[in-house]
């Protein structure tokens, strides 16, 4: 290890979020423990067998105004423009032309796919009898109009930010189901120690509020179906939690190497400290019952932090109210703190967001910016009948108000990706407090 | 402390070409193209009809477990096959096997997996379609319907990063990964952070693994009407090319620490030396005309391998047959090489551009041909474009001017990577 290594400071955060269109909302209602869930407004979902959701409510571009962009863009590719532009003014920095190439981007992007409405036009226009006949593709509007094509690329998020911010560097696009966000923070960390550029645009995205979208996790019977109780629906760590409530939104933050951001007088909310990757290799969709994947996850950003599980004050947990997760993850949780479990708070902010999916991560690691910034930490809501095996010191009915030394953001995949992300505050990095000159 | 030294321990690739590196390899050699007429569908009355299919594609021939054939899709069918040819011949399984329990978890959790994947497609979606034509346009019909309907494991098929978590689970591979899904440069985005991660001490092997199987119809059909398809025969370089051709397949390393490679006395391939990265910024398609990215790529790649222009063997352009991307390239290798770049050549006219997994499985069989001391030619070029002038391609076989590659690609999003390897 290179005790020389370059640190990461986080300057500039963004949030679209079911809780709000902003930080300082989302902030707000993420303190009260107010749930975003509601019927599904975007479609009529009343056949399906949960149709609640954690939708982002009254949203429009007031930032990113550009109309010519608009037409590259699908539901989650606006609420990444909002979300990064906040950031981008929030830190007070964007890329020039001089130092476009030392700019990175590194986005956890969702699980494209074509518009509804595109592929009802498709279907209409080439499978009427439910097969495909591939020859009236050749005359069907979406399969010959290249916006479609762009708006279903997975690329498409990185296209639309390294062009708009002119981001001339390391520009990476991952996914990892549910921890994508997470991943995406990681790597851009990295980028910044490996010298490759001295700043990122990091961040997630995602909507899967749609008829495939919601259909795909109501055949794996992964959604609370609460449909009478919707802002009861997420419960993490609740005995009686059934499945989570899908959300949707954007997180974004800017990071810059540590010196360079003392220089200019950023303000600092946080230092983004450690990356913890594993693969849980168990199931595609669960961590085993003894967390296993995510404990490796955990001790390798505490390591990677030089950090101890003493130093943490706050977990941001993966707590999506499926039984299995919140079970792994308390087992987890245990299996890294020990003792130290009692001293640690916890909270899971998808009781009042949802889950979020890719930008999920990203989003999380906002959140935890903001505590350490802040000196608070949102409640987990909801939470009535404590489940026996979920242990923990849960942060319930207010938030706490304290110095949050460090926090610990988790995130687990489908697909076994384990993520882990530990922030630190600025004053236990230079003894300087994050507010810039 | 240095970084340690990366080395290649394993290497597996699939493609129309063939099954393993060595006979992909052997027919660029002999200047055949494995394209030929699309299969999959009825392409008699489509304008564009010729890519890179794999022959007589046979599932069980590329995974034998049969149960899990219903969870994913056909990319990942190529992606597991790379990957597991590359970990058998790397032989880290087997050491991690021999290992009594302790060890053998520690050495799994110091393994890691990174893909690059194609990301989503189209078809699955058409699953959708004998739902959508029972429900009438209704959509609580469409919700209610739904589980008689559909195969409860839709989403996992379609998940981008199966893989990746396949991966992890055959093999008990548990360490550091990721799923890159940045179009073409996926792939070899995989090998470069697989290279990072055993530079920085995360994980002291890793799988990195590119896949995509992009030919089907929809997918077909975008590329022709934005004029991304050839007519007849991708031809990189020539003054008649006009444009690219879609293959599939996957390509795999397995890349360890010396240290780690040392410890079993295991097979090394080659070295990864470094690796550079620039993005153009253009939107989505658009590239520069002036190769500033490409540029930028290959000289950060020699400049992270402590290299000079001068020591490099041999060039494996991206060469996707597309009149701006090759023009931009040589360019590129211009500004970077001046007068005295080294033999360039490509692999995509011998079997399409494999997307996600083009970078990587070129830099699989650029291992190879400088194992066997040779510049394959591109055999489909006949006549050099003149904004190429001077560029050191041939149809004809050249030699490589050291055991060094240069690896460039490129991707949507005016994305640019090089990868430099050392073959063994």
């Amino acid at each position: 290890m290179n005790d020389a290594r370059r640190r990461v400071a986080v300057t500039g955060v963004g949030l679209v979020t079911p809780v709000g269109n902003d930080v300082a909302t989302t902030w707000d209602a993420l303190l009260a423990g107010r749930s975003g869930g509601a019927e599904i407004s975007l479609f009529d979902a009343s056949g399906f067998s949960t149709h609640i959701a954690a939708e982002v409510k009254d949203f429009r571009n007031t930032l990113v105004t550009d109309r010519k962009l608009f037409k590259f863009t699908n539901r989650s590719h606006r609420f990444m423009l909002e979300a990064a532009e906040q950031a981008l003014r929030d830190a007070g920095i964007r890329p020039t032309a001089d130092d476009a190439h030392r700019w990175g981007c590194a986005v956890g992007a969702g699980m494209m796919t074509a518009d509804f409405d595109d592929l009802v036009e498709t279907h209409a226009h080439c499978a009427a009898g439910g097969e495909l006949d591939a020859d009236l593709l050749l005359t069907d509007r979406p399969a010959n109009d290249p916006l479609v094509f762009c708006r279903g690329q997975a690329a498409e998020g990185l296209a639309l930010l390294t062009r708009q911010y002119r981001i001339h560097g390391y520009a990476t696009s991952v996914h990892t189901a549910c921890a994508s966000g997470g991943q995406a923070f990681g790597t851009a960390m990295k980028l910044i120690r490996r010298g490759y550029v001295d700043r990122v645009l990091a961040g997630g995205f995602d909507s899967m509020i749609s008829p495939i979208g919601v259909a795909g996790f109501c055949l794996l019977s992964a959604l609370s179906a609460d449909n009478a109780t919707p802002q009861r629906a997420s419960r993490p760590f609740d005995a009686t939690r059934n499945g989570f409530l899908l959300g949707e939104g954007a997180g974004f933050v800017v990071l810059e190497e540590w010196e360079a951001a003392r220089a200019r007088g950023a303000h600092i909310y946080a230092e983004l400290a450690g990356d913890g990757n594993s693969l849980s290799s168990y199931r595609i969709t669960d961590s085993p019952p003894d967390g296993d994947g995510p404990i490796q996850a955990m001790r390798q950003a505490l390591a990677d932090a030089r950090a101890t599980t003493g130093d943490i004050d706050y977990i941001n947990a993966h707590g999506t109210s499926t039984p299995m997760n919140d079970r792994s993850e308390s087992a987890a949780i245990h299996a890294v703190f020990g003792a130290g479990t009692a001293r640690v708070a916890v909270s899971s902010t998808k009781s009042s967001m949802g889950h979020l999916i890719a930008a999920a991560g990203a989003v999380e690691g906002v959140v935890c910016a903001l505590a350490i910034d802040r000196g608070e930490m949102p409640v987990n809501a909801n939470l009535r009948d404590r489940d026996p095996d979920c242990d923990l010191d849960l942060v319930v009915g207010a938030p706490r108000r304290q110095r949050v030394r460090m926090t610990m953001s988790n995130s687990f995949g489908f697909g076994g990706s384990n993520s882990c992300i530990v922030m630190r505050h600025p004053e236990e990095v230079d003894g300087r407090a994050g507010q810039g000159g | 402390m240095a970084a340690p030294k990366v080395v290649i321990t394993g290497s597996g690739a699939v493609c129309a070409g063939g099954m393993h590196p060595e006979e992909i390899l052997a027919g660029i050699v002999e200047g055949r193209s494995a394209i030929g007429p699309i299969r999959q569908w009825d392409t008699t009355n489509w304008p564009t009809h010729l890519a890179g299919e794999i022959p007589d594609f046979n599932p069980r021939a590329l995974v034998d477990d049969r149960k899990l054939h219903k969870l994913i899709r056909r990319t990942d069918l190529v992606g597991l096959y790379a990957a597991s040819r590359a970990i058998e011949l790397s032989g880290i399984v087997a050491q991690r096997d021999a290992l009594a329990p302790e060890a053998a978890a520690a050495y799994s959790d110091r393994t890691g997996v990174i893909v690059g994947s194609g990301g989503g497609n189209f078809q699955n979606q058409y699953d959708y379609f004998p739902l959508m034509t029972e429900a009438h346009g209704d959509l609580k019909a469409f919700g209610s319907e739904l589980g008689s309907n559909v195969n409860p494991m839709w989403l996992l098929r379609t998940l981008p990063n199966n893989v990746l978590g396949h991966i992890g689970i055959k093999h008990g591979l548990k360490g550091t990964n990721a799923c890159i899904t940045s179009h073409s440069i996926g792939g070899l985005l995989a090998v470069i952070e697989a290279m990072e991660a055993l530079r920085a001490g995360e994980a002291d092997r890793v799988v990195a693994v590119g896949h995509e199987t992009p030919i089907e119809p929809q997918m077909v059909l975008y590329y022709y009407r934005m004029g991304l398809l050839a007519s007849e025969t991708l031809r990189p370089f020539d003054v008649a090319r006009d444009g690219s051709q879609f293959g599939e397949g996957a390509g795999a390393l397995v890349l360890e620490t010396e240290a780690s490679a040392s410890h079993r006395s295991a097979p090394v391939l080659g070295e990864v030396l470094g690796s550079g990265y620039a993005t153009e910024a253009q939107g989505l398609l658009a590239i520069r005309a002036d190769g500033d990215g490409p540029a930028r790529a290959m000289a950060q790649a020699l400049d992270d391998a402590g290299l000079k222009a001068a020591d490099v063997g041999m060039i494996v352009a991206h060469a996707n047959g597309t009149p701006q991307s090759d023009t931009t390239e040589a360019a590129a290798i211009r500004t970077v090489f001046g007068g005295a770049a080294p033999p360039v050549t490509g692999f995509k006219w011998a079997f399409g551009h494999l997307i996600a997994a083009a970078g990587i499985i070129e830099a699989v069989i650029a291992l190879a041909a400088l194992k066997r001391h040779i510049v394959p030619g591109i055999a489909t070029l006949r006549t050099l474009d003149p904004a190429c002038e001077g560029l050191p391609v041939s149809a004809r076989a050249q030699t490589p001017r050291s055991d060094i590659a240069m690896i460039l690609c490129r991707g949507f999003s005016g994305t640019n990577a090089a990868l430099l390897v050392r073959s063994a």
